[in-house]
C-alpha cells in the first residue's frame, strides 16, 4: 500500500500550500459585484484601487483608513458620479504579508491596478517604505496615487524622489495629503524642547524607510534647538527584546525616550519593555506609526505617558468634518481612525478629477494621464480636513499636525498644531 | 563594570530562552538528523496554550502566596504536556512516514508545518500581538549596583534545570540509552529490541514540551507574543544549537547562552543594529575553527 502514503505526504503538503496562499495578499475583494461577467459593460464601471494594509498588526489603522475611501467612492456613486454615465467602484488589495505592510505586496497589488484598465487613480499606500516600491510602477504607468499617511521626505522631495520617477522623470504621479516628516520631525522637536520642556533624549528607531527618516529628522532638530542626543539606535526586524538597549538607554537618564517607527515594528514593545529597564516614568515621545489603537494594546499600562503626533488633523475638532464623521459612523458603526478622513479626502480629490476628465472625453471613458493633470491642478479642494491642494512635489499645501497623549490607557487630543508650508 | 554585568543578566535571561529551544532542536536533529522547522512555531504554541490554561484557571494578573506555585506548576506542566503531544502529533503525521525518504524530503515537510502551526496560531488568536497577563510578582533583587528581577532568576534558573534533568535522563535512565542507541544506528538498535518508534516519540514529547516551558517562560518575560514570534527566536535557538555543536544537550544551552550574551553586549558596546551580525560572524568564526560547534564530537556520539 504506497499509494496512500504518498497521497497523504502529498496533502500535507497541499495543506501547508493552501494555508500559505491564505495569508498571501493578493485577494481582490470588490464592493459590488456589478461589472463581473459582462464584457461590455466593463467599459462603464470606472475604479478607485486602494491599495492599503488591512489584515494583521497594521490592521487597527488600515481598515478605518480603507473605510474612509470606500464611503468617498460609494457616496459619489450613489449620487450620480458623473451624471450618472458611469458605474463607481473600488478595488482594495492588502499590502500586508504575515501580518505587516510589505513593500513587495504593494508593488505586487499596484501591478493589478495598472493591468485593470477600469482603475484610474489610486488611494494609497500607508506606509513609506511600501510607496518607495510603488511609485517607479504608477510612474511608468502614469496613474495617479494619493497617499493618505506615507509621510518620509524622499517620496516627494530631493534626489530620492527623483530616483524613484525612472521613467517619466518629469512626470510625478505620487500626492499625499498628509504632513511630511521633516516637518513632523521638526516639530515633534519643538514640542520635546518647547512644549514639554525636554532637554536631553534618547532615539530609536526600525531602520525602515518612514521610522528612520522620522527619527533623523528628530535628532537633527532637537539638536539644533540645543537638545543633547545621548544616542541614537535602530533595531532590526522581528526583534523581540529590547532590554539591553534599554537598559543602555536607562544609564543615560534621558528626559525622553524617541520611537521612530510603527507598532507593528516594535513602538509598542519598546514602551511595555522600558518599565523593566527603569525607564517606567520616562515619557515616550514618537510619530504618527505608534498613533494607532493597537499601540495601547500591546504596551498595556505603560502606554500612558506617551505622546504622538499624527500627521492630520484630528478630524473630531473639525467642524468640516462632522457630516463625514457622521456619515462614516452611520456606515461602518465604528469610529473614525486618524486617517480615514484623508483617505476620504485622497478619494474625493480623484473622483472630482475623473469627474472632470469625463468632460473633457466628452463624456467617454477619460485616460489616466487626463486624471492625473486634474489631480496635479488640484488647489483650495474643500474637504472634511479643510482646504487641499498640492504643491509641484505632491506634497499637501496645508500641512497640519495632532498632538495626542495617551491617559488611562486612552489617546487625548492636546493641540493641533497648523504647520508653515 | 555595574553596566556591563547589567547587560550580562540580560544577555543570560534572553539566552536561557535560547537554550530552552535549542534542546528541542538538538534532540531531534541528534536522533534523526531532521532540522525541525517547526519547533519555533511549538514555542509560539507553548505561549499560547499557557495563554489558554491561564485563562481557565481564571488568572488575570499578579497571583501571589500559595496559589502562585500552583497556578505556574499547573500552567507550566500543562503547557509542556500540551506541546508535547503536539511535537508528537506533527512526527507521527508528517515525519515518520518520511523517516527513509530522501533528506530533502522530510526538510520541506517540516517548512510547511511551520506553516501550518504558524496559521492556525494565527487563525486562533489573531494576526497582532497578544498581552500575557502578568502572573508572577517581579520583585528586582540588588546584588551591589546590579539588579536582577524575578523573572529573569526564573528564566535562567529554568534553563539550566532542565538541562540538567535532560542530561541525567539521556546518560543514566533506560529510555535514555534507548535514544542514544538509535541516535547511533537505527537499524541495529530494533535489532537488539528497542521500539524506535517510540523512542523517537519520546524524543519529540520532551523536545516539544521543553519548548512548551520556554513558551510559558517567554509569556512571562515579555508579557506578550504573537503568532509570528517562533520565527526569529527558532532561527537564534537554531543557531544556538548549531554554535553549540549540533546534536549536544550541553552544547545547545552553551550556544544559547551565548547568542543571548553576544547580543546583549553588543547593543551595550556597539549597537543594538549590530547584534545579528556579530552573532553570526561569531557562528560563522566557531565553524571554520571547529566545524561541529563548540561541544560537538565528530563520533557518532549524538543525543
Amino acid at each position: 500500500m504506497r499509494l496512500p502514503q504518498n497521497s497523504r505526504a502529498v496533502a500535507a503538503i497541499a495543506l501547508a500550500a493552501v494555508l500559505t496562499a491564505c495569508n498571501s495578499s493578493t485577494s481582490t475583494t470588490s464592493t459590488s459585484a456589478g461589472s463581473s461577467g459582462e464584457p461590455a459593460a466593463a467599459g462603464q464601471t470606472i475604479k478607485i484601487g486602494v491599495d492599503l494594509p488591512v489584515s494583521g498588526a497594521d490592521a487597527s489603522i488600515g481598515i478605518p483608513t480603507q473605510n474612509g475611501a470606500v464611503l468617498a467612492v460609494e457616496e459619489a456613486d450613489k449620487n450620480g458620479f458623473a451624471g450618472g454615465k458611469f458605474k463607481l467602484d473600488t478595488s482594495l488589495l492588502d499590502d500586508a504579508v504575515q501580518g505587516k505592510h510589505d513593500p513587495a505586496a504593494g508593488a505586487q497589488n499596484v501591478k493589478t491596478f495598472i493591468a485593470d484598465s477600469s482603475v484610474l487613480a489610486m488611494v494609497g499606500p500607508f506606509n513609506s517604505n511600501v510607496a518607495k516600491a510603488e511609485i517607479p510602477l504608477t510612474n511608468d504607468a502614469g496613474l495617479v496615487q494619493i497617499a493618505p499617511s506615507t509621510t518620509n521626505d524622499g517620496l516627494t522631495i530631493g534626489d530620492d524622489a527623483k530616483k524613484l520617477r525612472t521613467a517619466h522623470p518629469d512626470v510625478n504621479t505620487f500626492f499625499r495629503v498628509c504632513t511630511r516628516d521633516s516637518r513632523q520631525g521638526l516639530a515633534l522637536a519643538q514640542i520635546a524642547w518647547q512644549k514639554l520642556g525636554y532637554k536631553k533624549a534618547f532615539i530609536i528607531d526600525d531602520n525602515e524607510t518612514y521610522g528612520k527618516g522620522l527619527a533623523d529628522v528628530f535628532d537633527a532638530s532637537f539638536k539644533q534647538l540645543g537638545g543633547t542626543v545621548l544616542g541614537h539606535e535602530h533595531t532590526t526586524a522581528n526583534q523581540q527584546d529590547f532590554k539591553a538597549l534599554l537598559t543602555k538607554a536607562a544609564s543615560l537618564h534621558p528626559d525622553v525616550v524617541f520611537y521612530g517607527g510603527t507598532t507593528s515594528t516594535g513602538g509598542g514593545l519598546v514602551r511595555k519593555q522600558m518599565a523593566d529597564a527603569g525607564l517606567g516614568k520616562t515619557p515616550y515621545l514618537g510619530g504618527d506609526g505608534i498613533s494607532d489603537d493597537e499601540f495601547e494594546k500591546v504596551a498595556g499600562d505603560s502606554a500612558n505617558g506617551s505622546y504622538m503626533t499624527v500627521a492630520a488633523p484630528d478630524a473630531s475638532k473639525l467642524p468640516s468634518a462632522k457630516a463625514f464623521i457622521a456619515a462614516y459612523t452611520a456606515r461602518f458603526k465604528s469610529n473614525v481612525g486618524p486617517y480615514s478622513a484623508n483617505a476620504y479626502t485622497a478619494a474625493k480629490i480623484e473622483i472630482a478629477a475623473i469627474e472632470k476628465a469625463i468632460n473633457d472625453a466628452g463624456g467617454k471613458m477619460p485616460t489616466r494621464a487626463d486624471v492625473l493633470k486634474y489631480v496635479a491642478a488640484t488647489k483650495d479642494f474643500d474637504s472634511p480636513i479643510g482646504k487641499v491642494g498640492f504643491d509641484a512635489n505632491g506634497d499637501t499645501t496645508s500641512p497640519i499636525l495632532t498632538l495626542l497623549e495617551v491617559t488611562g490607557g486612552k489617546k487625548v487630543t492636546i493641540e493641533v498644531i497648523t504647520l508653515k508650508s | 563594570m555595574t553596566l556591563f554585568l547589567q547587560q550580562v543578566i540580560n544577555g543570560l535571561s534572553l539566552g536561557g530562552i535560547y537554550a530552552l529551544i535549542a534542546l528541542g532542536y538538538t534532540m531531534v536533529y541528534g536522533i534523526i538528523e531532521l532540522i525541525n522547522f517547526a519547533h519555533g512555531d511549538v514555542y509560539t504554541l507553548g505561549t499560547f496554550f499557557s495563554l489558554a490554561i491561564l485563562a481557565l484557571l481564571g488568572v488575570t494578573g499578579i497571583v501571589s502566596g500559595p496559589m502562585l506555585i500552583v497556578v505556574v506548576v499547573v500552567t507550566i506542566l500543562g503547557a509542556m504536556l500540551l506541546c508535547g503531544l503536539t511535537g508528537v502529533v506533527i512526527e507521527r503525521l508528517a515525519y515518520r512516514r518520511l523517516r527513509n525518504a530522501p533528506k530533502l524530503a522530510p526538510l520541506i515537510t517540516a517548512v510547511g508545518m511551520s506553516f501550518i502551526l504558524e496559521n492556525l496560531m494565527q487563525y486562533w488568536k489573531g494576526p497582532s500581538p497578544v498581552a500575557f497577563p502578568q502572573v508572577i510578582p517581579n520583585p528586582a533583587f540588588a546584588i551591589g549596583a546590579v539588579t536582577i528581577e524575578a523573572k529573569q532568576m526564573m528564566v535562567i534558573l529554568l534553563a539550566i534545570v532542565l538541562m540538567i534533568v535532560l542530561q541525567t535522563f539521556v546518560r543514566h535512565s533506560r529510555l535514555g540509552k534507548a535514544m542514544r542507541a538509535t541516535a547511533q544506528d537505527k537499524d541495529a538498535a530494533q535489532l537488539m529490541g528497542i521500539d524506535i518508534n517510540t523512542t523517537i516519540a519520546l524524543t519529540f514529547l520532551i523536545g516539544s514540551a521543553l519548548a512548551g516551558a520556554a513558551g510559558f517562560v517567554s509569556g512571562v518575560y515579555y508579557g506578550s507574543t504573537w503568532f509570528l514570534n517562533g520565527f526569529a527566536a527558532g532561527l537564534k535557538a537554531f543557531t544556538a544549537a548549531v554554535l553549540g555543536g549540533i546534536g549536544n544537550i550541553a552544547g545547545a544551552m552553551l550556544g544559547g547562552f551565548l547568542i543571548g550574551l553576544i547580543e546583549a553586549l553588543t547593543t551595550q558596546f556597539i549597537s543594538d543594529q549590530w547584534a545579528n551580525v556579530v552573532v553570526f560572524s561569531v557562528l560563522v568564526l566557531v565553524l571554520i575553527f571547529r566545524p561541529t560547534g563548540l561541544l560537538g564530537e565528530s563520533l557518532p556520539n549524538k543525543v
